[in-house]
């Protein structure tokens, strides 16, 4: 199957409803698909061979969406890249996910216009993607919960077995209204995937602020939010006597949601905030609808299909999170491991330490891996090290993250000089022409040496510190 | 006291720096939404402010008049640092 056909099947079921709310103004069903039809034609005049992967980096918008659906249509494999990439990681990214091209809003380095406000840089991958016979849709490689940069494949198959086990959680119809502020490069397809194929309405709120969103969500009658506790946050200290009635169900989802944000968001608009629990590898594994007040901190119970064990668990009955359930990734790409080499025993093993209650609501106490979250955004310390460690003045670094009141955890580095008078001063303007910008570290601790295991003399690795 | 002037000029070095493409023209005065600064953008700026100037600025603060032109995000940040 190609995941086009659930755009299609609303797009005949509902070819005047609105699809999308962009800049206050509405685009059909119809619309939509008119729009990923146009992109197909530009796409098929590339000639780019069936499974080429091609990289996506767009910020939020319709034509996002419906380039996606083009590629689609053209039996690519869609890899997006957030905007925010400097172009050294872009040319990372490229290589390792062996992309024939990028499409992109902005020109790139020896980019040609397609259309207005698209442009395509074609590529030459050293080796041609081996897709292993698969029916490949979707690479995602921002957001794994492991350790370092795999690639997260999935076929159309897989993410179509997500979207119709995370909307039997959502409940999405096509009486609901989305209103969506999260971007699209890093949220997608048990999200905007799943709208569309529900025949709902997906308004995108550009503002940052409370009060543009809660107009957004006023005047477009928004029955669905789906955000981080950041943003549920910002709306929460909202001083106007706006309120959200239309509103049926707000999801917080990315990272943990803080207890006061939660509390205050039922203060100031009688609404619970509903936790859940999307992985990657996994899609839509836990939702908290039947208790968010009272476990405000619990993500809720497996969805109906899934099934959650905690291994070898201590005590207080915290181990390891394992799950298994449809819509498992089928691959990492880089390097190959197929589904069955990634799971064990038919389980994932998620990487977070976590119980489950008596009435088998899952509580996520902290994670195994080092992995960074920064309001939502994953960060491998892997990465940031590889850049430090280029550095003349570093001999040897260790990243980690510490826990942030608001931001969930945030980016701090241990480093070891080269020399003992050896200069940091450009540390942060080194990592800035190499790194995004939400990756730098806020603080670097110069130490005499990093903590190593005794095993094996690796740098010893540690889940977020307070 | 730290002055907002003070405040207006560095954040302006930052916003250039790490905010937004280094095509993009920013004064003072310019619109912080209106230039493309989105949620992202807001968390490295708070995060920016609370890492030279030691102090979170409040979700409460992040209002449209705050972020009206980068002269109101300037005087905002002053005013949460210099209260007691």
């Amino acid at each position: 199957m190609n995941l086009t056909e659930l755009l299609e099947n609303s797009a005949r079921r509902w070819p005047q409803k609105t699809a999308f709310v962009e800049e206050a103004s509405e685009i059909s069903y119809a619309a939509l698909v008119e729009k990923s039809v146009v992109f197909t034609q530009q796409l098929q005049s590339l000639q780019l061979p069936s499974g080429s992967r091609v990289g996506l980096s767009f910020p939020n918008s319709v034509s996002y969406v419906a380039l996606t659906f083009a590629l689609w249509n053209v039996n690519a494999v869609v890899v997006p890249i957030p905007t925010e990439c400097p172009p050294e990681e872009l040319s990372e990214i490229a290589a390792t996910m062996e992309l024939a091209a990028i499409l992109s809003h902005k020109p790139l380095p020896g980019s040609e216009p397609l259309l207005p406000d698209l442009f395509l840089a074609r590529l030459k991958p050293a080796t041609t993607p081996d897709n292993h016979g698969l029916n490949i849709a979707f690479i995602r490689f921002t957001s794994g919960t492991t350790n370092a940069r795999k690639g997260v494949v999935l076929c159309h198959e897989t993410v179509r077995d997500r979207v119709l086990a995370a909307n039997q959680a959502f409940q999405i119809t096509e009486n609901d209204t989305v209103v969506w502020c999260l971007p699209m490069a890093h949220h997608f397809l048990i999200t905007i995937v799943l709208y569309l194929s529900a025949g709902a309405t997906v308004v995108l709120a550009r503002h940052v602020t409370a009060k543009p969103f809660l107009e957004a969500v006023n005047r477009w009658h928004g029955t669905v939010l789906y955000a981080a506790p950041f943003h549920f946050s910002l709306l929460a200290r909202d001083h106007s006597a706006a309120q959200m009635d239309s509103v049926r169900l707000a999801v917080s989802t990315t990272c943990a949601l803080p207890q006061d944000v939660s509390a205050e968001f039922f203060k100031r608009f009688g609404k619970p905030l509903v936790p859940a629990l999307g992985i990657i590898e996994l899609g839509l594994v836990a939702f908290n609808a039947e208790d968010p007040r009272g476990r405000w901190n619990s993500v809720g119970k497996p969805l109906a299909d899934f099934r959650v064990e905690i291994l070898s668990p201590d005590e207080n009955g915290i181990g390891e999170v394992a799950v298994a359930g449809p819509g498992i990734c089928d691959a990492y790409a880089a390097p190959w491991q197929a589904r069955k080499q990634i799971l064990r025993d038919g389980w994932f093993i998620t990487g977070d330490l976590g119980r489950l209650d008596a009435d088998g609501f899952l509580f996520l106490i902290s994670r195994k891996t080092a992995v960074i979250n920064l309001a939502g955004r994953k960060v491998f310390p892997e990465e940031i090290e590889a850049v430090l460690n280029r550095h003349p003045s570093i001999r040897e670094s260790r990243v980690f993250g510490r826990l942030h009141p608001h931001l969930g955890e945030v980016v701090e580095a241990e480093i070891v000089l080269s020399a003992e008078n050896a200069s940091t001063e450009n540390l942060s303007h080194f990592c800035r022409e190499h790194l995004a910008a939400f990756k730098i570290p806020t603080r670097f601790h110069v130490v005499p040496a990093l903590p190593r295991t005794p095993a094996t003399g690796k740098i010893r690795r540690v889940a977020a510190v307070a | 006291m730290i002055p907002s002037s003070e405040i207006e000029t560095e954040l302006l070095a930052f916003l250039r720096r790490d905010i937004f493409a280094p095509e993009t023209q920013l004064d003072g005065e310019t619109d912080l939404v209106a230039a493309g600064f989105d949620s992202m953008s807001l968390v490295k700026t708070l995060l920016h402010v609370e890492t030279n100037y030691g102090k979170w600025i409040p979700e409460s603060e992040i209002t449209n008049e705050a972020l009206a032109s980068i002269r109101a995000l300037a005087a905002t940040v002053a005013r949460v640092l210099n209260e007691k």
